[in-house]
């Protein structure tokens, strides 16, 4: 697999050149045929670049012709659509894929996302899953010849009661015994890994200690759009945007094509990776889905000089619920919980935003009186356990890769992998085995908070 | 949408009420009721409490592409 895993400047290239339809610019068509710089990053492509001048750069992906026929559609360009065409073209040797998107590559959630990744989570299904994904998040830029920022800077989870400090015990026990690593911090190791929380204020809630995943941290969002859209794009897939799916075609009781407000077109299989808009997809293929659509925001402040260093969260219930890090620029990003109630809107409502910002008051004082630059939501698939869905629906060549809820960005690399290996060969991997749709049915939950069939906290 | 209005108490802050769930087509099986949704972009129909005012279930009819609020009644007919 290793030995695919470059970026053949050559098809990059060429495809470039392929694909300008006859009504291109002028400008897009010369730069083709100008001989072929290598697009590969490498201290010696901005050495080259650097002598060439303008013009040397392509674009990072290309494939603005729709075909009329399709080995696999990938619909929706979000991290796990892109990811999952990457694969099929890198492992699988699918040569005819497409992704269509409604809208941009990046649109989604990829672009609007809080970009932290982890694997603490309690069940053995979810945390296996999510250590493949970090372990590929750290050798991802490399594999994309695409920088995607990964920063191990840590994820600490806190615990601000009696009552957290078991469930995270609970947790980091579950993951060590895994063989993930995980260390539960004291009230002093905690404020030795995170001078910042000392108390230099008297404080709403004390903090008790917390769980420390070191490998955990962040990684620069778009660059993951961008990335994979571009090693997908140099190993022939075509990116289409601005082309929505609206309908799915059968012929002989399984599917052959979608759809699209750019016309028909012919589909050997199909994956659905639509994350925020799958409960549509369910009612669209008339197969309701145990999912909710519901919002999550995020905001982030003016950029100030480096503050903290890690990742603090803090998601239980009752005392302000929050998470927050500093973006490399130096802005503080934070975030909370759902918005509680379904909606497309993409707004987010005004006290649930006021809810975080006190929460990570509460959490650093020393952020207090920072103007908020930007405020923004998306739209997450909520299941009813909390966890994914890879798996066929409703027809034999139409599968679905959603239920992301608010933590599906750490999941893109493994998520990607896999769901490629079931569209390619018809048999899930043993990593998503548990997350077939059927669960819900024989009760096969994966249910991390133990919260019943509701994606909102009551 | 920053407020509902519950027949029983009238126009009353968002913050007051608290959703429960979107329904499914009714009269599904049991697994269906408890884990089936439906979603259409222009038509949620949906189950909420008056948590912090009359404590009543609402049946809410809303767009949640636009986040109008399209009806709202009391569940189970009129007031107690
Ligand atoms: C505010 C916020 C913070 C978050 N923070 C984190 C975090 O810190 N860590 C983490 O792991 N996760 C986080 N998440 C969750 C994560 O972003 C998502 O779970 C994940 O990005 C979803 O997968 P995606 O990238 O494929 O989705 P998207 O980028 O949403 O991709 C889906 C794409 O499908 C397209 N589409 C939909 N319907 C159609 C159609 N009919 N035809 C064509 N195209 C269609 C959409 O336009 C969209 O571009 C957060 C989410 C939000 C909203
Ligand atoms: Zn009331």
């Amino acid at each position: 697999m290793r030995r695919h895993g470059r970026v053949p400047a050559r098809a990059v290239y060429a495809r470039a050149c392929d694909e300008s339809p006859p009504n291109e610019p002028l400008t897009a068509r010369r730069r083709c045929r100008v001989s072929g710089p290598d697009p590969r990053y490498s201290a010696w492509s901005l050495l080259r670049a650097r002598i060439a001048g303008d013009g040397y750069w392509r674009p990072l992906w290309s494939g603005r012709v729709l075909a009329d026929a399709y080995d696999v559609v990938v619909v929706g360009a979000g991290g796990h659509g892109l990811a999952t065409a990457y694969h099929l073209a890198r492992d699988h040797g699918v040569r005819r894929v497409a992704v269509l998107e409604k809208r941009l590559v990046g649109y989604g959630n990829v672009g609007r996302n809080t970009t932290i990744v982890r694997s603490n989570y309690l069940l053995p299904e979810n945390h296996y899953f999510y250590e493949d994904s970090l372990r590929r998040w750290q050798s991802l830029s490399r594999d994309l010849n695409y920088n995607v920022m990964y920063s191990p800077r840590g994820v600490v989870d806190l615990a601000l009661s009696d009552d957290d400090w078991p469930a995270l015990a609970r947790r980091g026990n579950a993951m060590r015994l895994a063989g993930i690593d995980a260390e539960l911090l004291d009230r002093a190791g905690l404020e030795r890994f995170v001078p910042e929380l000392a108390p230099r204020r008297a404080r709403r809630f004390p903090v008790l200690g917390g769980l420390l995943q070191r490998r955990g941290g962040t990684v620069r969002h778009d660059a993951v759009a961008w990335g994979y859209a571009r090693a997908a794009s140099a190993f022939g897939v075509d990116i289409i945007e601005d082309c929505e799916v609206t309908g799915v075609a059968t012929a002989a009781g399984i599917a052959s094509g979608v759809e699209t407000t750019r016309g028909f077109v012919r589909a050997g299989r199909i994956v659905f990776a639509t994350a925020g808009h799958s409960g549509l997809i369910g009612t669209m293929l008339g197969t309701p889905l145990p999912i909710e659509t519901h919002l999550l925001q995020a905001m982030v402040t003016e950029p100030i000089k480096p503050l903290l260093h890690t990742v603090l969260v803090h998601v239980f219930p009752g005392h302000g619920e929050a998470y927050v890090c500093q973006s490399d620029r130096g802005g503080i990003v934070m975030g909370g919980h759902l918005d509680g109630f379904p909606s497309y809107t993409r707004e987010g409502r005004w006290d649930r935003l006021e809810e975080v910002v006190q929460g990570a008051v509460d959490l650093l004082p020393q952020i207090a009186g920072l103007r908020i630059l930007r405020q923004w939501a998306g739209t997450n698939d909520m299941t009813m356990d909390g966890s994914p869905i890879i798996d066929r629906l409703r027809y034999d060549n139409v599968f679905i890769n959603a239920g992301w809820c608010y933590g599906g960005f750490k999941a893109i690399p493994a998520s990607g992998s896999a769901c490629a290996t079931l569209v390619a060969t018809g048999t899930a991997p043993d990593l998503i085995r548990a997350y077939r749709l059927s669960r819900f049915a024989t009760g096969h939950l994966l249910d991390e908070r133990g919260g019943g069939p509701f994606p909102v906290r009551l | 949408m920053t407020r509902l209005v519950c027949p029983f108490c009238g126009a009353r802050e968002l913050g007051e009420f608290e959703f429960r769930k979107t329904l499914p087509e009714p009269g599904g099986t049991p697994f269906a009721q408890v884990y089936e949704r439906i979603e259409r972009p222009a038509l949620s129909v949906e189950h909420w409490q008056h948590v912090e005012g009359c404590r009543g279930w609402l049946l809410v009819h809303r767009n949640p592409s636009t986040g109008d609020v399209l009806g709202t009644e009391l569940l189970g007919g009129g007031p107690l």
